[in-house]
């Protein structure tokens, strides 16, 4: 798993790529808590190189939606893979979070 | 087709996800199909997260954790066995509410539920010490699923 992220005001764009499981969910947690701790209440998270999440990864982004929400923005994903997608359909998490087809829209979603 | 991969996995935080990549390997090999691959591995994965995380007492002896893989007669089949707690996760794992806001859901059972939903035939049994968790996931119905 990779994240690089690109701020902009209180808003920022972590684009994460590759696996998120149990093994690196305490990873994922940090580089989410950090981006956030620097301020950041309106967060998009890129899924777009994103091939796997499990309830772990599920669990560290239920973090960052209460923790943006709490801030008064939010937490937005995009470009999110359709297998993926499905695993955010079944969990409920296209509920708890708004779902974008790039990252511009996402942006968009929160300067309103 | 017929083929089988047995995989000990260690009781270590960072086992599941290396049994699952052979299991991935497996898949490959054998062209299963990618949609019914991701899935399953999904399903294995929070399984045998669960039995690592929560089935052994620290210093517990001799755990021991072996998957067991085969496809044959048109279905993938796995057989999950351990010889911690007894623990029936189909039962026992707490139900999500997924109609619950982002601040009053609970993450637990979760995983729990995307192996139910994922996989087509699932079943518990305690023999002789040992939990074992059956998956059963037709190949050909899938198929049909992905067109």
């Amino acid at each position: 798993m990779n994240v690089e992220t690109s701020y902009s005001g209180s808003t920022a764009v972590a684009v994460v790529d590759g696996r998120i499981d149990s093994a690196n969910a305490k990873d994922f947690d940090e580089e989410l808590s950090a981006i956030i701790d620097r301020g950041v209440s309106s967060l998009v998270v890129d899924c777009g190189g994103l091939n796997y999440i499990s309830s772990a990864g599920l669990r560290v982004l239920l973090i960052a939606i209460r923790k943006t929400n709490e801030a008064g923005g939010g937490l937005a994903l995009c470009s999110v893979p359709d297998h993926i997608r499905e695993v955010l359909e079944v969990s409920g998490f296209v509920r708890l979070t708004k779902v974008f087809a790039t990252a511009d829209e996402a942006r968009a979603s929160f300067a309103k | 087709m017929e083929a089988t991969l047995e995989v000990d996995v260690g009781l270590d935080r960072n086992e599941p996800r290396r049994a699952v990549e052979e299991f991935e390997r497996f898949a490959l090999e054998h062209e299963l199909p990618m949609g019914l691959t991701f899935k399953f591995q999904l399903a294995l994965d929070e399984l045998l997260t669960n039995v690592v995380s929560y089935a052994f007492e620290e210093g517990a002896r001799d755990p021991v954790i072996t998957l067991v893989l085969q496809v044959a007669d048109g279905r993938l089949e796995a057989l999950l066995r351990d010889n911690g707690r007894p623990f029936n996760p189909l039962r026992d794992a707490p139900v999500p509410d997924l109609d619950l806001s982002a601040e009053d859901r609970r993450v637990g059972g979760l995983g729990i539920h995307l192996t139910k939903a994922f996989v087509h035939t699932l079943s518990y049994e305690r023999v002789d010490g040992w939990n074992r968790l059956n998956l059963v996931q037709p190949l050909a119905a899938h198929r049909e699923d992905q067109t």
